[in-house]
């Protein structure tokens, strides 16, 4: 009787103390775990590009805007952007059945807006390319990082060159997208050249943002 | 006090994670700034006016930021994009000295995203220098187009496109008002006392043109100026061209290591607790209780 109540009594006490060093133990090794896979998925897990290769200026008989009433210029072919690597044909690109921009069928070749002015002629000519695929970067990954008075070169079916100058790059949300400004017309030729940026929404499975560089020509 | 403490370094440890969160969020947004610019173009459109020399003067500043030499009859510059602000236009005889007093002037004040013309028109006996406020906005598909009557042969002239009158009886000098037109390319019809002149026009979608009628070597002539050019049909908001493969991963998926941070927390602290509450009355009661277990 004595014994089993000796028993009984340090079976409790240690008991609970057992329970509630296991408490805690439990604890500090859930919120070690937690915080363990907070930093590692907190970690940049931003798969990383290939570096970038500067290219050299395209060469070819450079054409500034034609005097107004002219022939119209030739139509765009392909686009260099030297101090970000870029080199594209430029594919056709139009708007979809819901009236937004088409953009390329692939994620390394950039287009122009065939309802947009052709680059060089007066007005803002529209070229569109990803910013990346589903696994690695898009032909437009570095546009964001353009720098005011980087060249953009535009090479046309005739063979000559269009040579922008970019003088802004801005990033605006997509449903504050400023359609006057990009697609607007304006009285001297420009460049507008799109691509996403910002945040991706995983559930939309799209960007929230687009990235516009704004050039224009120098002759 | 040991329980604040720890209370304490709960609450900090809890709440760091989500002051992680926070700092991209506040990056991601991006403070946009417009360039205060416009547009000026010369144009010399006085058809018994001589050539001139055109100077296009910032105010305030006596040194002239563009000088067009030799502008004859006929000739519409390019626009020359300029910060905002104020400016004069000042017109001199061909070739006269830069520091001559000017034979005309004009003053322009630059809006930012404006566009402008500032001819001279008329007679040489009335030549006039007019700023033209030039619109850059055209209705959605839609092309605006405008006159400017500078012919002197043919007084009074009515244009035509593709059968719809662009403006009827309009004066040797007079500009008309835009007017909206359906896109498409169609024959212009310059009519005047003395017979007409036709011409074949592309109007486009998206495109703001000024026609220039003009006394040419036989008859009229007819300048057809793009003044400014945009999408025809904007496309509707921005465009979809990523698939994230290169998007930092998951800003949804720290919630539940939050969770288990918070729930060990949790856990450890009630823990904590537990243990505190029995250690400290225990010396006094634990000791009353073993002392008689242990005396026999």
């Amino acid at each position: 009787m004595r014994g089993g109540g000796r028993h009984a009594r340090r079976r409790r006490m240690p008991a609970g103390r057992r329970t509630a060093a296991l408490l805690v133990a439990a604890g500090l090794v859930a919120a070690g775990a937690g915080a363990a896979g907070l930093a590692l998925t907190r970690h940049p897990d931003v798969p990383q590009a290939a570096a970038l290769v500067v290219l050299p200026a395209p060469t070819g008989p450079i054409e500034a805007a034609p005097a107004p009433g002219a022939a119209q210029v030739a139509e765009p072919v392909s686009l260099v952007i030297p101090s970000i690597g870029v080199t594209s044909a430029l594919v056709h690109l139009g708007l979809t059945s819901s009236g937004a921009l088409q953009v390329p069928p692939t994620t390394s070749v950039a287009g122009w807006y065939t309802g947009s002015p052709r680059p060089g002629s007066i007005g803002s000519a529209v070229i569109a390319g990803h910013i990346d695929s589903v696994t690695g970067p898009g032909i437009f990954f570095r546009l964001s990082q353009l720098q005011r008075g980087d060249r953009v070169y535009v090479k046309r079916a005739d063979g000559t060159l269009a040579v922008f100058a970019v003088t802004e790059v801005q990033m605006y949300a997509k449903d504050a997208f400023p359609t006057a400004a990009v697609y607007g017309a304006v009285p001297d030729p420009e460049l507008r050249l799109i691509t996403c940026g910002g945040t991706f929404d995983y559930t939309t499975r799209s960007y929230l943002s687009n990235t516009v560089v704004y050039a224009k020509e120098v002759s | 006090m040991r329980f604040t403490r720890f209370a304490r370094r709960i609450i900090l440890l809890a709440a760091l994670p989500l002051l992680l969160l926070a700092i991209p969020a506040a990056s991601a947004a991006t403070a946009s700034a417009a360039t205060a610019t416009g547009w000026i173009r010369l144009a010399h459109l006085s058809p018994n006016t001589p050539a001139v020399d055109v100077y296009l003067y910032s105010f305030g500043d006596s040194s002239a930021q563009i000088v067009l030499h030799h502008v004859a009859y006929g000739t519409v510059s390019p626009y020359e994009q300029v910060p905002t602000g104020d400016y004069t236009v000042a017109m001199r005889a061909a070739g006269a000295a830069a520091t001559s007093a000017p034979v005309l002037s004009a003053s322009v004040d630059v809006v930012a995203g404006h566009a402008y013309t500032v001819a001279g028109l008329g007679p040489e006996s009335g030549l006039r220098l007019q700023v033209l406020d030039d619109q850059l906005t055209t209705p959605s598909g839609q092309a605006l187009v405008r006159i400017i009557q500078a012919s002197l042969k043919q007084s009074v002239v009515s244009v035509n496109w593709g059968g719809r009158m662009l403006q009827s009886s309009l004066k040797f000098g007079a500009v008309s008002s835009y007017q909206t037109v359906s896109p498409g390319t169609a024959t212009l019809t310059v009519s005047g006392g003395g017979g007409q002149t036709t011409a074949s026009v592309p109007l486009a979608a998206g495109t703001v043109h000024t026609l220039v009628v003009l006394d040419g070597p036989a008859g009229l002539q007819i300048d057809d100026l793009l003044d400014a050019a945009g999408s025809g049909t904007a496309p509707a908001g921005g465009a979809a061209t990523g698939f994230g493969g290169m998007a930092p991963r998951g800003p949804s998926s720290p919630l539940p290591w939050l969770a288990a941070i918070g729930a060990g927390l949790l856990l450890a602290a009630a823990g904590g607790l537990r243990l505190r509450a029995r250690r400290v009355p225990a010396p006094a009661a634990a000791g009353k209780h073993r002392v008689p277990a242990a005396r026999p």
